[in-house]
């Protein structure tokens, strides 16, 4: 019995308590390690960290897209023990956050551990909920997770350019896919030691490695600037009908920076994914089921498009700046060589004749003339002169083969008559007058910029700088040169060419006073896409200023203008004058009024009301003023224009004394049609003042009055008078 | 008492004189009130003494047992009862700390009584095991099986009452025919009759972990009694054809058969069955390393591991201290058992010598299978862990039984420390 006992004694021990040693040791010490870490992981799995997306400013550190706090609730299933806490549950929750109750009740019932309820809730929304929780002492089932939401607060401002973000936040299109890793941060982790419903033990146990927020981009684009180009193209777009969106570009010749980039009309960035056109909707909702999410797809896949970059046009009459580059750095013609226009010019024998214009020809000219009236045969002959090889070997050179290398996605490659480069010598004659080969509008503001800053082909860029989410600069975007294209002293005759264009040619309509501009029109056909009004045509205007040492470059560019006229000289010129008469002065460039630009100058009317008579008259003359006493009182009651008035120098102001009244009122003559000497002598007769607007130089003619004919307005009042070049048609492309 | 002694005198006319019954005799006649009575005070006074009082190493080591579990307990128990007892910590600590004292009462009160009384109640200790766990069946089920009798607030198990029958009633009937261990009749049939009736009920539940527990313990006994060994090997290869056909041809084996499967490969999600309990308890084990967590820095306890005061409180304990200290703690467990088997087998009698090991032995089985389970070198099967895991019961029974002990130590022959 003892040995027996001693044998029990000894297999217990050594069996059973050694094993269990053994097998502690073996789990503990040798797969210790590997069972932590699977332990580890489903302590500590859950929370991930959103990182916080980096804020993209304006040039001026204005905040054009910023990430916002928000929440996702999440519902736990599994850790909702009876249905009375379900219901509890659905029952807040439905209400707080707006959701069908029985929807949430439905999830409730379901085995899982994880299902999101609502997405992107805001803070205060989030407080309810969480409130709510702590009221009815709901511990676990439900949870909420911090995220960021991205908001764009000028909704579809510079949509183009700025693109917007998916669900996942990550940017779909424009910079904020471009610089994607750069704004978008890393994620972090939230090691809360977790237990097995998914809450925070209530015991100490805590560790963060934080997400790292994105950082801060700011770019070339000035808000101001963009807003200028944007409200010009809208204006645009809504007197010519323009049917297939517009852009806007502007950008610094010298380094490449982006200032603007406006794609009308954009869509609002907070919605991306709302169609704007709302007919297309109504169309894409008549599909039938299956259909309707591609047609949507491709919608949106239209209306996120970024025409200045991804779209491709033949630029027309713009391109002539670039042929005549070509000609210009290769000596082949001068400023007085002479062309000959018949009206109509035949290539080559037995080509079809290629018209000009002008009906009847420009007969013979100068090649400034020949510039300035956009003369086609003109620049057949001239590409002739220049000869297939060396014209490929110019727009080559100028980029149009390749991408410019702009920071936005989905720039397009412009396509030419062949891959080689060779030409036929119909494809030589068009194209030298910018048919029948497609570039995109980057490419062109681009060469227009080597034109401009001395021949140098940089790259545009929009990104200004990185900045980390310390304000700190990582990355400052230099200007990058691609090669210089032509020499300086042929960019600084061409300058002088575009300049010429502006005063008397066609770019008249894009002149500005005060600023010395450079500008080229351009009106091109859309190949194959006549719509059922006949033919499509793309009406452009590229500009640079100021001409003697250009630092900007704006080309504008509308898309099927079906209104009164399709020619950039009437369609896309006055746009880009208007955005100028805004941007010059912003940006600071330094106005410099002709004498004859002076005579028509605004001034400001100063308020002289409450002063005595002789006071208000001394005060009016020294600023140029004529004023005009009605009564014989002492002091000025009233006066037309009242103060703050823009009009010429020199106007006429009426000043009331007591006892007066402003009855003495006047009809406002017909304007329209006559040359601003001829509105000047009808407007004083009438005694009213007139503010001139648009292109008063060489045949503008007024095409509209602020106030209609026939109007009674008081003595003095001001009247804006729009002119444009009514001829523009027919001097133009 | 008298008539218990009349109701033997007449069984033993009846049957061959032995040493061991001559034993029991004397045994009982020393037991004259008179006599007790002196004994009881000379003992009192003797609890702490060095000389002939109880065996303090074994006694010190169940408290120092007991502390450490009480503690172990506490930490393992706190998150489970904040989280379902309405943010209540000390829930299962408290009740677990009532239940503890009243085992310790047990415990020295116990050690007080002649265990020699018992060979009195072995018999109807042994129908009770019985009547329960016929009565357990009709018991409501829970989890699955029938295996607790609740009475008003306190629920127990049967089987914990049919382990010490078991122990009880081999120790006296071996200790009655140990002469004759060696016969079929005397020496294997009344076991194997008793075993199979126990081991069958037990099935019924089923509650297969204590059906180990019984086999292996009776086997000890039997062992230690002095059966001879082919019936070791008979019962054996029965046993396996037993199994063998079970899971062979019928499904009544599927409910520990998962259990098998999940052993082998408790990390893979596709075994098929539930092996969540083993996987985290290995993920407790694991993350302890050498040094341990330290004392209430578990994370496998929130939630992880269901029920951590439960079968599985050791991974919490491994989690927490580490490998050195569990081994500490596994080590007083193999200093209790030896202890206990030392003061058993230099018993006064054999009865005292088979009831002392097979109570100890009970215990260690316990100990070394709970840890099999919750290392996963056996499958998991539900075994408690003395003087650690939650159930008042069940640790008033244990304390009571090392009560027992440490009555045997008062008159073992050994060097009172």
């Amino acid at each position: 019995m003892w040995r027996r006992s001693l044998f029990v004694l000894a297999a217990l021990i050594f069996l059973g308590f050694g094993v269990s040693i053994a097998r502690l040791a073996y789990l503990q010490l040798v797969q210790g390690n590997m069972l932590k870490q699977m332990a580890t992981e489903q302590q500590l799995k859950d929370t991930k960290l959103n990182p916080k997306r980096g804020t993209i400013y304006d040039c001026n550190m204005k905040p054009l897209a910023q990430s916002a706090t928000v929440w996702t609730v999440v519902l736990e299933p599994n850790y909702l023990e009876d249905d009375e806490s379900k219901e509890l549950v659905a029952n807040g929750l439905s209400e707080i956050l707006e959701l069908d109750k029985s929807e949430i009740l439905e999830k409730t019932g379901k085995k899982s551990y994880y299902s999101v309820l609502k997405r992107k809730i805001d803070t205060d929304v989030k407080d309810k909920v969480v409130a709510f929780l702590k009221e009815y002492k709901i511990k676990s089932g439900v949870r909420l997770v911090e995220d960021y939401k991205r908001y764009y607060p000028y909704n579809d401002f510079a949509s183009a350019a700025l693109g917007f973000v998916g669900t996942d936040s990550q940017g779909l299109s424009g910079v904020e896919n471009y610089y994607n890793a750069d704004l978008k941060g890393e994620s972090g982790v939230l090691l809360t030691a977790r237990n097995a419903l998914g809450t925070d033990m209530p015991f100490d146990y805590e560790k963060m490695i934080s997400a790292k927020n994105g950082n801060d981009l700011v770019l070339c684009i000035d808000e101001v600037i963009q807003h200028f180009l944007e409200r010009s193209l809208d204006e645009g777009i809504k007197n010519n009908l323009v049917q297939n969106k517009a852009v806007a570009i502007m950008m610094d010749v010298n380094d490449g920076s982006i200032l603007g980039m406006a794609v009308r009309g954009g869509y609002d960035l907070n919605k991306p994914f709302e169609l704007l056109d709302e007919e297309e909707q109504k169309s894409i909702d008549a599909l039938p089921e299956e259909e309707r999410s591609k047609a949507k797809a491709e919608a949106l896949e239209k209306q996120w498009r970024n025409k200045a970059v991804s779209d491709t046009y033949m630029p027309g009459s713009v391109f002539k700046m670039i042929t005549t580059a070509m000609g210009f750095e290769e000596n082949l013609i001068n400023e007085n060589t002479n062309f000959f226009c018949s009206g109509s010019i035949v290539p080559f024998k037995g080509a079809r004749p290629i018209k000009c214009h002008k009906a009847g020809g420009h007969g013979a000219q100068n090649f400034v003339k020949a510039f300035c009236n956009s003369c086609n045969p003109a620049f057949v002959n001239l590409g002739q002169i220049i000869g297939s090889e060396k014209f490929y070997q110019y727009y080559d050179a100028f980029g149009f083969t390749e991408k410019t290398g702009i920071d936005l996605p989905g720039e397009a490659q412009g396509i030419f008559f062949s891959k080689d480069g060779s030409m036929s010598q119909i494809d030589l004659a068009v194209a030298s007058f910018g048919q029948n080969f497609s570039i995109s509008p980057i490419q062109m503001i681009t060469a227009a910029a080597a034109v401009a800053n001395g021949g140098y082909l940089v790259v545009p860029h929009i990104a200004k700088q990185i900045l980390d989410s310390n304000g700190n600069i990582v990355k400052t975007f230099e200007k990058k040169i691609k090669r210089q294209v032509i020499s300086k002293e042929t960019s600084r005759r061409i300058c002088e060419l575009l300049k010429q264009n502006a005063i008397d040619g066609g770019a008249k309509n894009g002149y500005v006073p005060g600023y010395r501009i450079g500008g080229k029109t351009g009106t091109s056909q859309k190949i194959g896409q006549s719509g059922p009004n006949g033919m499509d045509y793309i009406s452009s205007f590229c500009g640079i200023v100021p001409a003697e040492n250009p630092q900007y470059a704006v080309l504008i560019y509308y898309d099927t203008p079906k209104g009164p006229s399709y020619y950039g000289a009437t369609v896309a010129a006055p746009t880009f004058a208007k955005v100028m008469q805004d941007a010059l002065p912003y940006l600071g460039l330094e106005c410099k009024y002709t004498e004859e630009e002076m005579k028509n100058l605004e001034v400001s009317t100063p308020f002289v009301v409450g002063s005595t008579v002789s006071q208000a008259k001394n005060k009016l003359i020294n600023l140029g003023f004529s004023p005009t006493i009605s009564g014989n009182g002492d002091s000025v009651v009233a006066q037309i224009p009242e103060a703050g008035a823009k009009m010429p120098k020199g106007g006429k102001i009426i000043l009331y004394t007591e006892g007066t009244s402003l009855e003495s009122k006047v009809k406002v003559p017909k304007f329209i049609d006559l040359t601003p000497a001829k509105v000047n002598k009808e407007a004083t007769e009438a005694g009213l003042n007139v503010v001139i607007k648009g292109t008063i130089l060489q045949g503008g003619v007024a095409v509209k009055q602020s106030i209609p004919p026939g109007t009674q307005v008081n003595k003095g009042t001001v009247v804006t008078v729009e002119f444009a070049q009514k001829n523009a048609e027919q001097t133009s492309d | 008492m008298g008539n218990i002694r009349r109701k033997h005198s007449k069984a033993i006319r009846a049957n061959h004189k032995n040493a061991e019954f001559s034993a029991f005799e004397s045994d009982l006649g020393a037991l004259n009130p008179i006599a007790k009575k002196r004994k009881l005070v000379q003992n009192k006074l003797k609890i702490f003494s060095v000389r002939s009082g109880l065996d303090l190493p074994l006694f010190f080591i169940t408290l120092i047992l007991l502390i450490i579990g009480l503690v172990m307990l506490f930490s393992a128990s706190a998150p489970n009862a904040y989280y379902f007892k309405n943010g209540d910590s000390y829930y299962f600590i408290k009740s677990q700390l009532i239940w503890a004292v009243i085992g310790v009462i047990s415990m020295v009160a116990v050690s007080y009584v002649d265990y020699r009384h018992l060979r009195r109640w072995a018999v109807p200790i042994l129908l009770l095991s019985f009547l329960l766990l016929i009565l357990v069946l009709f018991m409501p089920v829970r989890n699955g099986v029938h295996r607790w009798i609740q009475l008003g607030p306190l629920g127990f198990q049967p089987s914990e009452v049919t382990k010490f029958a078991i122990v009880l009633s081999f120790a006296h009937f071996i200790a009655l025919n140990f002469q004759r261990m060696g016969t079929f009749k005397y020496g294997v049939l009344p076991y194997a009759i008793i075993l199979g009736m126990t081991g069958f009920l037990l099935y019924l539940e089923p509650h297969i972990s204590c059906l180990i527990i019984v086999v292996l313990l009776a086997g000890g006994m039997l062992y230690i009694g002095g059966i001879k060994l082919r019936w070791f090997g008979l019962v054996l290869a029965a046993a396996l054809a037993a199994v063998a056909y079970l899971v062979l041809f019928t499904d009544k084996l599927t409910y520990a058969n998962g259990r098998v499967q999940g052993w082998l490969d408790p990390f893979s999600p596709n075994s098929g069955v539930d092996t969540w309990q083993t996987r985290q308890g290995l993920y407790a084990i694991g993350s302890g390393g050498l040094f341990g967590l330290g004392l209430g820095q578990s994370r496998q306890k929130h939630l992880f591991i269901p029920e951590p005061y439960n079968d599985f409180i050791f991974s919490v304990v491994c989690e927490e201290l580490g490998f050195i200290r569990s081994a500490i703690i596994l080590v007083l467990f193999a200093m209790l058992v030896w202890r206990g088997i030392v003061i058993s087998m230099r018993a006064k009698d054999r009865f005292g010598s088979l009831l002392g090991t097979g109570l100890i032995a009970q215990i260690g089985i316990q100990v070394v299978l709970n840890i099999f389970v919750v290392t996963n070198t056996m499958p998991n099967t539900g075994i408690s862990l003395p003087f650690f895991s939650y159930g008042g019961t069940s640790l008033v029974m244990l304390l009571t039984q090392i009560g027992i002990v440490l009555s045997i130590s008062r008159t073992s022959k050994i060097e009172k420390t």
